[in-house]
């Protein structure tokens, strides 16, 4: 997350904006990046061995779109973050641990399953619903944000759906930067084929917004933020309603960890012009 | 009984059908034969019927929507024409290439029509039904999965199957006409990264080159080289056409004040949350080759390291040759022999 | 860390550094009370009023899971705190079914064993199996039949989740403390509170991009439980000076899943010694589904200056009477950290006025039954009885106060009379390890009452200097040789110099250490944080010749540098803190000459 901001980019996002938005950031849970995983298969189907004990983390382009969400709602005063998260009540608490430090947010908790083998359709009807619940939700200023892909299913169809059951016309998908503009309108860049952006200008809140990586650095961790959050924190986690994840028809026939074990030929005897005529071999080699 | 429509759309120019595209024509020709069922195929596109001649010979119903509201991506325009299409096609299994303009509105889509819809699928194969495959975890779990729902999208992933080639013809393309409500997001443009590395990633490269952070690290002779590396690094993209990747270790060390390459960004970034690219070679230099990392190279066909370290990651099975040996040198070498055969 | 800069402040009742088992046995005791009678007075906040007691609990590492320690305890006190405990609610846990002694002979010859120990290796090896000597009879001060096997991470997580659960107390992860809060006027032991360690600084503490200095708690009680590397700890040690702590060790483990027709039971343990070198004891405690820890400890008075840990860890594990268990294995998780030994010679002061300590830090752990984690967790649980007692009697945390209910408390415990008994029971291994064998089993035996009273020097003077035969002889010229050749550290040289065979890797459950670090250990650091190992007289750096901080680096963050300087590469570094007690130097003739400060980072695994 190190794209530097342009000098005009930084400029308009420290104005302040005299619209404000509701922002409701959707985010999963995901091991850790750095974990060994192996799939195990058991009588709910297919899921990622010994996932509870792993660390896990906030889904990483989630997180991204959280942080994105804070620093928007900071420069659109009478703006508000809430976060919902779908998972087992004891991950979501350790993990609040962590996320409630970098952000501020009002945490929508639903107690359900884990992992990326579940079916999205089911999580984003859990999603929306919880989402339609909200009290005090202006849909005319709802901006749904949320990770492009998880890290574990990597579908991009949850929040996509999400967005289609609470009637949102406006999606964008894999989003690196928005702007916004006093009137409220905003100009969107999302990544396309190529390493480029595409860059589109919607009229307005409500829109769907599903991050890439963004612009921000991950906030450092501030116990002062974490200490104001908790005061919703706790008590959200204790009435989190439970859900269960309809299969819908999905039925998985196999899950596998190929190993792709090479015969590695370490090469220690040549110099560096012998390799060098060797990598052109084999560059232009068919 | 099954009834397959692949969904299409035009490429940039908006008289061609993607690159994407025509591979998902392929994926679904061969279903539609192995099943012995009708296909289908919709365009979408400004100049949808003139793109459509280069599927004429895949001898299916050809529906296009066209016009200028669908000259470039937008979730409101791409879902109704798709939806139009569906709705005229009645399909049981929907086909499509996983593009961005695609991913962006096909659940919503499948919502629209009552079905469900899997994405990045790799293959689609099964005797007695059928099974798609597909990567979770980013690329760590291969998964096999069915569904009973109809209908069934499915969202091809690129570079997998060979891109629909026959003689171009004018099909009998059937126009749909689209509703449309007022837009509120309109196109404004295409932008290449702020670094001006412009275009170090090239998905239609042949080889990938990552770089690790070996690069701007101390060197055995104590100095730290990160301007030379830099200069090795993007004359080699230059002479080879290679696509540029990285570790997360070196995107990472702008943040810790450490030297950096400048044309480096985390849309780099290969592994771990970066990307999975697809290319047939790969060559891997000054990086340890640590199983986070290595995950992003599961497409990568062939696979050759330069490391100091003999017993690097790469050494234990993850690449076909590793040449220990000091990269700033093979790269200058490298590069001399490129240029001299001015290729 | 400057204090010129303007730091955000918070006012809390209670702040904590530190989450182990000493400060799972504190906060659980609260939260016991607190979920009996919210309603007590004793829960009314006294800086924020009409909200309950403030508690907040600071912790390094990034996850609560992350811990890695002793896994073997009796859990008295654990038990006492949780009467209804179930191994099976805690996961990796075991109660043990079966403890053996193991003395190692050297199969391969390349130990350096003294000649009383070479001829009581001949005289056993007719009754060794496997090149073993198992103990026929485990001494009463060593049994833990009634105990729990444990993994500390996962053990720490599940205290936590309850203590969070019933919200009294908050903890935070990814969060470092820096330093205690002196009150400056005060003429006796006092604290104010303490002050997060800075963020967005470069280096070397610099402010950088983001700079957020490290916030300011104010509390009415500050409660130290950060073990015995931890800054907080370490700076009240410093300035109120008390206590020796010249006996440690490093304590290095993997979690190795056996193979599936393994024949190792769940609740096995096994404790040994004479193997790789005799003074390393080394452990096998085996876990629910085929997962078993396995480890050594390195002390401070094997006097080799190029003592390392991982590779003879690797070796340990090929001992032909653990590798017909663990071959076939597979590496799942790695750890290390520095255990305390010193126990009541190195005990500190236990309160102040606005502080008190507890755990390993508080040097609680007793060295005669190699127990920590059991009075740890009881110390916790003492302070949380004494905080109550003040608590609803109104009365400030003073010293005399803190005095009279957690210090008498722990005094008056089995901690206590463990720890006398415990106090001179390792000190014969400063005179080599049979020695220390003999004395410790001396002084278990007769519960303290005879022992060896000799004090261990300095950590620093525990290493044997190379002197100028070690220099020229060929063994050190050979090795010094390979390493420069082979491109390999000094250390890792020597060994194979002296005969110890080249570890076979297989990419499984042998791998390199770096390896180690990224799949079993998971190591990395969060950006924006200062180095937390300095060199202070880099001097002292450049004519040093034993670097026995390199040799000890568990993480080889620490490596050579050019000019004879060291180089720090903070992603890598476990937070084990060898380094502060394997500096061969010290310019103060008391400590080394590396300081351990409070960072980020360590280990990502929650399988330890």
């Amino acid at each position: 997350m190190h794209l530097l901001l342009s000098g005009a980019a930084k400029n308009s996002r420290e104005r302040k904006m005299p619209n404000f938005f509701h922002i409701v950031v959707c985010a999963g849970i995901a091991p850790d990046p750095l974990q060994t995983l192996e799939p195990a298969t058991g009588p709910n189907g297919p899921g990622i061995k010994n996932e509870m004990l792993l660390p896990a983390v906030l889904d990483p382009w989630a997180a991204s779109a959280l942080y994105e969400a804070a620093h928007l709602a900071a420069s659109c005063a009478g703006s508000k973050v809430w976060l919902v998260s779908l998972g087992p009540k004891a991950k979501l608490q350790q993990l609040m641990m962590t996320v409630a430090q970098k952000a501020s947010f009002e945490l929508i908790a639903i107690d359900g399953p884990i992992g990326g083998f579940t079916d999205a359709h089911a999580t984003a009807s859990v999603l929306a619903g919880a989402i339609s619940a909200i009290a005090g939700l202006d849909k005319t200023k709802l901006l749904l944000f949320g990770g492009w892909e998880s890290a574990t299913r990597g579908a991009g169809v949850a929040l996509q759906l999400t967005g289609e059951l609470l009637g949102i016309a406006d999606q964008f998908q894999g989003v690196d930067r928005v702007e916004m503009s006093d009137d409220g309108s905003f100009e969107v860049l999302e990544r396309v084929e190529g390493g480029k952006h595409l860059a589109s200008n919607c009229g307005g809140a409500p829109a769907v917004l599903g991050w890439a990586t963004g612009n921000l650095p991950e906030p450092r961790n501030n116990p002062q933020v974490g200490m104001a959050n908790m005061r919703t924190m706790m008590p959200a986690l204790q009435k989190a309603k439970t859900a269960a994840l309809d299969p819908n028809g999905l039925r998985y026939i196999s899950v596998s960890l190929p190993s792709r074990q090479r015969s590695t030929r370490v090469v220690k005897d040549l110099n560096p012009d012998e390799i060098a005529r060797e990598l052109v071999e084999w560059i232009g080699a068919e | 009984m099954e009834s397959i429509l692949v969904l299409t759309h035009c490429d940039e120019t908006g008289a061609a059908l993607s690159k994407g595209s025509l591979e998902a024509v392929t994926a679904a020709h061969e279903l539609a034969a192995r099943l012995g069922e009708a296909l289908s195929i919709g365009i979408v596109g400004s100049k949808a019927e003139s793109a459509a001649q280069s599927v004429a010979s895949a001898g299916a119903r050809v529906l296009s929507v066209s016009g200028e509201a669908f000259t470039q991506p937008r979730f409101a325009s791409d879902a109704a024409a798709c939806t139009a299409i569906c709705r005229a096609a009645q399909p049981t299994l929907v086909l499509a290439p996983h593009s961005s303009r695609f991913g962006r509105v096909m659940a919503a889509v499948a919502y629209r029509l009552g079905g469900k819809i899997d994405t990045h699928i790799a293959s689609i194969g099964g005797t007695e039904g059928i099974e798609a495959s597909r990567w979770l975890y980013r690329q760590r779990i291969e998964a096999v999965l069915t569904r009973t729902s109809r209908p069934w999208f499915l969202l091809m992933d690129g570079g997998i199957h060979e891109p629909w080639s026959g003689e171009a013809a004018v099909p009998h393309a059937e126009q749909l006409a689209v509703e449309l409500p007022a837009f509120r997001t309109r196109f404004v443009g295409f932008r290449s990264p702020d670094q001006g590395g412009a275009g170090t990633i090239r998905p239609e490269a042949k080889l990938l080159f990552v770089a690790g952070a070996g690069w701007t690290k101390k060197q055995p002779d104590g100095q730290i080289r990160a301007a030379e590396a830099g200069d090795l690094i993007l004359q080699f993209l230059r002479l080879s056409a290679a696509s540029l990747g990285s570790s997360k270790s070196l995107v990472d060390q702008g943040g810790d004040g450490n030297a950096v390459l400048p044309f480096l960004n985390h849309l780099n970034q290969v592994g771990q949350t970066g990307s999975t690219p697809r290319h047939p070679k790969g060559l891997a230099t000054c990086c340890h080759g640590e199983e986070p990392h290595v995950v992003g190279w599961r497409f990568i066909g062939e696979r050759r390291a330069i490391s100091l370290d003999p017993n690097c990651g790469w050494t234990r099975g993850k690449a076909d040759v590793v040449y220990i040996a000091d990269a700033f040198q093979v790269m200058a070498r490298l590069n001399a022999l490129l240029a001299k055969s001015g290729s | 860390m400057s204090s010129e800069v303007q730091r955000p402040a918070t006012d809390v009742d209670i702040a904590c550094v530190g989450f182990g088992p000493a400060m799972g046995g504190f906060l659980t005791t609260l939260t016991r009370a607190w979920d009996e009678n919210p309603a007590d007075p004793a829960f009314e906040s006294k800086i924020a009023p009409g909200m309950p007691l403030q508690v907040i609990c600071y912790e390094r590492a990034d996850d609560l899971a992350a811990g890695v320690s002793g896994v073997v305890t009796r859990a008295r006190g654990i038990r006492a705190s949780f009467p209804a405990l179930d191994p099976t609610e805690i996961p990796m846990a075991a109660a043990i079914s079966q403890e053996r002694i193991l003395y190692l002979l050297d199969p391969i010859g390349a130990s350096r064993r003294s000649f009383i120990l070479r001829v009581a290796d001949f005289l056993l090896r007719p009754v060794t199996r496997n090149h073993a000597f198992e103990l026929p009879w485990t001494p009463p001060f060593l049994r833990k039949h009634d105990g729990l096997i444990l993994s500390i991470g996962q053990f720490n997580q599940w205290v936590a989740s309850q203590i969070m659960a019933s919200g009294i107390a908050q903890i935070w992860p990814g969060m470092p403390v820096g330093s205690p809060i002196f009150a400056d006027d005060a003429d006796k032991p006092a604290v104010l509170g303490v002050r997060l360690a800075d963020q967005g600084v470069d280096k070397h503490g610099e402010p950088a991009d983001g700079f957020l200095p490290g916030m300011d708690v104010n509390a009415r009680l500050t409660v130290v439980g950060d073990g015995p590397v931890g800054a907080v700890g370490r700076a009240l040690s410093k300035r109120f000076k008390r206590g020796e702590e010249h006996d440690w060790a490093l304590g290095m483990k993997m979690v190795i899943e056996l193979p599936e027709n393994t024949e190792l039971e769940p609740g096995t343990v096994w404790h040994t010694f004479g193997f790789p070198e005799p003074e390393i004891f080394g452990f096998l405690y085996v876990h629910p589904d085929r997962l078993a820890s396995v480890g050594i400890f390195v002390p401070s008075s094997l006097g080799d200056p190029e003592r390392t840990a991982y590779r003879y860890l690797q070796l340990f594990i090929q001992h032909p009477v653990l590798w017909q268990y663990l071959k076939d294995g597979t590496l799942r998780s790695w750890g290390a950290k520095s255990l305390a030994e010193s126990g009541k010679t190195g005990e500190p002061i236990l309160s102040g006025d606005g502080f008190a300590r507890i755990g390993e830090g508080s040097g609680s752990t007793n060295m005669l039954t190699n127990s920590g984690v059991d009075e740890a967790w009881t110390t916790g649980a003492q302070l949380g009885e004494a905080v109550l007692e003040l608590l609803r009697a109104g009365l400030p945390f003073t010293q005399e106060n803190l005095a009279g209910t957690y210090e008498k408390r722990r005094r008056e415990s089995w901690v206590e009379s463990g720890a006398q008994r415990a106090e001179h029971a390792r000190n014969g291994f400063h005179h080599g390890f049979v020695r220390g064998m003999i004395g410790m089993a001396v002084a278990g035996l007769s519960a303290g009452r005879f022992s060896l009273k000799s004090g261990a020097p300095p950590a620093h003077k525990q290493i044997r200097p190379f002197t100028a035969g070690d220099k020229s002889g060929s063994t050190l010229q050979q090795a010094a040789a390979q390493a420069t050749a082979e491109n390999r550290p000094l250390h890792d040289a020597l060994l194979s110099a002296r005969g110890w065979p080249e570890i076979p890797l297989d990419g499984r459950l042998l791998i390199t250490q770096q390896d180690a670090l990224l799949l079993g250990g998971k190591v990395q650091a969060m950006p924006g944080f200062a180095d937390h190992v300095q060199f202070l007289d880099r001097n002292l750096c450049s004519s040093c010749f034993e670097k026995t901080c390199i040799a000890m680096c568990s993480g080889q963050a620490i490596t050579a540098g050019p000019e004879g300087l060291p180089a720090f590469e903070r992603e890598k570094c476990v937070h084990c803190g060898a380094c502060l007690w394997n500096c061969a130097q010290s310019s103060d003739g008391e400590h080394g000459n590396i300081e351990f400060r409070a960072g980020s980072g360590g280990l990502h695994s929650a399988e330890n």
